[in-house]
């Protein structure tokens, strides 16, 4: 089971295991992760599911497409290269030890 | 297990003057709760709503017992679940896009704004639900539905009049007839627009529905575009009128959003002190379980989001309008694959856009006399009346 790391924007660490084939949006709603409110069910539609991929991982999980950048200009908080609407990222195997960071807010 | 106990003290009209008491006592006591006098079994808790919600397959929206489909003559996307759902409410996606609201739609909304504030009369008690909140709800949707030719007041008198056909659970014959008469009204305007973007397409919902590659039954454009009318007016319009009231009964909090200019917390907190939907139904299609209580196959629930919206396993105080709350999730937009295709458009016309230019253009705005305010409503629910005075 991978395991993930979410930070929260005051620094506040929850490590979790995570189901292969589950988002990470449902991982975090699973373990009750705050600060992802995923309005939309993973629909792509609400943009209150952003996260930052830390640092490499941004390889493993690959960054927004045209798409998801469209919706990701929704969101509240500064956009950058590492922005994911987490439920469209897939969780595979080699992402044991991810980490992603939670913006200040979500709406 | 049992059934969910029975609350028969509960008449509608108490829910629609006054239900946020009932609903507290109901998260203590009977969070899950059959309602004869709504004929539905009641959640209250937030987590109960949004676990409902976000389950389509064993929580439907496809309940043909209600009058909806003979309100709006169709069989609408918000009845419907799955794949057939999911085109329908693309189709009309793209005007929502971010860029349409930042180029065409929040451009055009400033102007409006601007021009309806302009209409104001300066020191007088001005009451802004027919005057403003109203009108420019009813214009933005006119202009980004296709069917910028429909007055405010026709757009008014539609959007009550599919509301009151759409909740006529009694059956009674005045609200369909009124409904009957709009749907021919809107059918005519619709149909004539339809011709003039198939010549000149631009980026309103029936344009981008018409002239899409492959695109969906004319009946189901029609169906969309009601749907908008239908639950694209009231909401705005009773939110805002219910963050004037809060900011003006709060006047430090008016103070500290003035200083920071974060409007869209006073919106947020407008929508989840008093959600503009309060509820919504969904069909149970296997038997389940919810908190303890068994829920047969057949039975339908209703998420009361008002409720979900003061549960005090969320907020503290939930009953206070506070726009100075640490922002905590609220299910006024809904959630799951229903969740308010006009989410953005409001967050960003009423929240973003209209709020500053208001307390801007009236700084010293006084609600002299907030008892006067009359709040109503069970299905939807805002004041009726906002009599402010004007400075
Ligand atoms: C403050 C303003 C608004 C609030 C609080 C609100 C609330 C809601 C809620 C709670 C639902 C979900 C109903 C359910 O789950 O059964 C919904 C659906 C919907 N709303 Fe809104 N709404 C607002 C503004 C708007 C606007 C401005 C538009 C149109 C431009 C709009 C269009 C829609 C549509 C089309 C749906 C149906 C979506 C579907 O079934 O897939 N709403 N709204
Ligand atoms: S959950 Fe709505 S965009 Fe990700």
């Amino acid at each position: 089971m991978p395991r993930i790391t979410f930070i929260a924007a005051d620094g506040a660490e929850t490590v979790v295991d995570a189901g292969e084939g589950d988002s990470l949006m449902q991982v975090a709603r699973a373990h009750n992760v705050d600060g992802i409110l995923a309005e939309c069910g993973g629909e792509m539609m609400c943009s209150t599911c952003h996260v930052y991929v830390e640092g490499d991982w941004l390889d493993r999980t690959g960054p927004a497409d045209e798409d998801e950048r469209d919706m990701l200009d929704f969101a509240p908080c500064e956009i950058t290269d590492a922005s994911r609407l987490s439920c469209q990222v897939k969780i595979t195997d080699d992402m044991d030890g991810l980490v992603v960071r939670l913006p200040e807010r979500q709406v | 297990m049992s059934l969910a106990p029975v609350n028969d003290s509960v008449t509608v009209h108490r829910l629609i003057d006054d239900p946020y008491p009932v609903y507290a006592q109901m998260r203590t006591h009977t969070p899950v709760v059959q309602v004869p006098s709504v004929k539905r079994t009641m959640l209250t808790k937030a987590e109960d709503c949004r676990m409902v919600k976000d389950n389509p397959a064993l929580f439907s929206s496809n309940d043909p017992t209600t009058p909806m489909e003979k309100a709006f003559e169709a069989h609408t996307l918000m009845r419907k679940d799955g794949e057939e759902h999911l085109r329908e409410r693309n189709a009309m996606m793209p005007t929502f896009s971010p860029r349409n609201l930042k180029t065409i739609w929040g451009p055009m909304y400033e102007r409006y704004a601007a021009e309806y504030l302009d209409r104001l009369p300066r020191g007088e008690v001005v009451d802004l639900f027919p005057t403003l909140a109203g009108p420019l709800a009813a214009r933005i949707l006119a202009e980004c539905m296709g069917i910028p030719d429909a007055s405010d007041e026709q757009m008014q008198f539609w959007s009550q009049a599919l509301i009151d056909g759409a909740g006529n659970f009694g059956w009674f014959d005045e609200p369909f007839e009124r409904v009957a008469r709009a749907n021919k009204e809107m059918n005519r305007v619709i149909e004539a627009n339809a011709e003039r973007v198939k010549a000149a397409p631009d980026q309103s919902a029936l344009s981008v529905m018409l002239n899409a590659e492959d695109p969906i039954p004319w009946s189901q454009i029609v169906a969309n575009i009601k749907i908008a009318i239908g639950g694209g007016i009231n909401e705005p319009r009773d939110a805002l009128l219910t963050i004037i009231y809060g900011l003006l009964s709060n006047p430090g909090q008016l103070e500290e959003i003035r200083a920071s200019g974060n409007w869209s917390a006073a919106f947020e907190e407008g929508v989840r002190w008093v959600a503009p939907i309060q509820a919504s139904s969904r069909l149970v299609l296997e038997d389940t379980e919810i908190r303890g209580c068994d829920i047969p196959k057949g039975t339908v629930v209703m998420t009361i989001q008002a409720s979900a919206n003061h549960d005090e396993d969320v907020y503290e105080n939930g009953h206070l309008y506070d726009a100075l709350r640490k922002s905590q999730p609220h299910q006024s937009f809904g959630s799951g694959p229903h969740h308010c295709m006009g989410t953005h458009m409001a967050r960003m016309t009423v929240g973003r856009l209209l709020l500053p230019i208001l307390f801007e253009r009236f700084p010293n705005m006084r609600l002299e006399n907030p008892e006067d305010v009359v709040w109503r409503g069970f299905g939807f629910r805002g004041p009726i009346n906002m009599p402010v005075r004007l400075n």
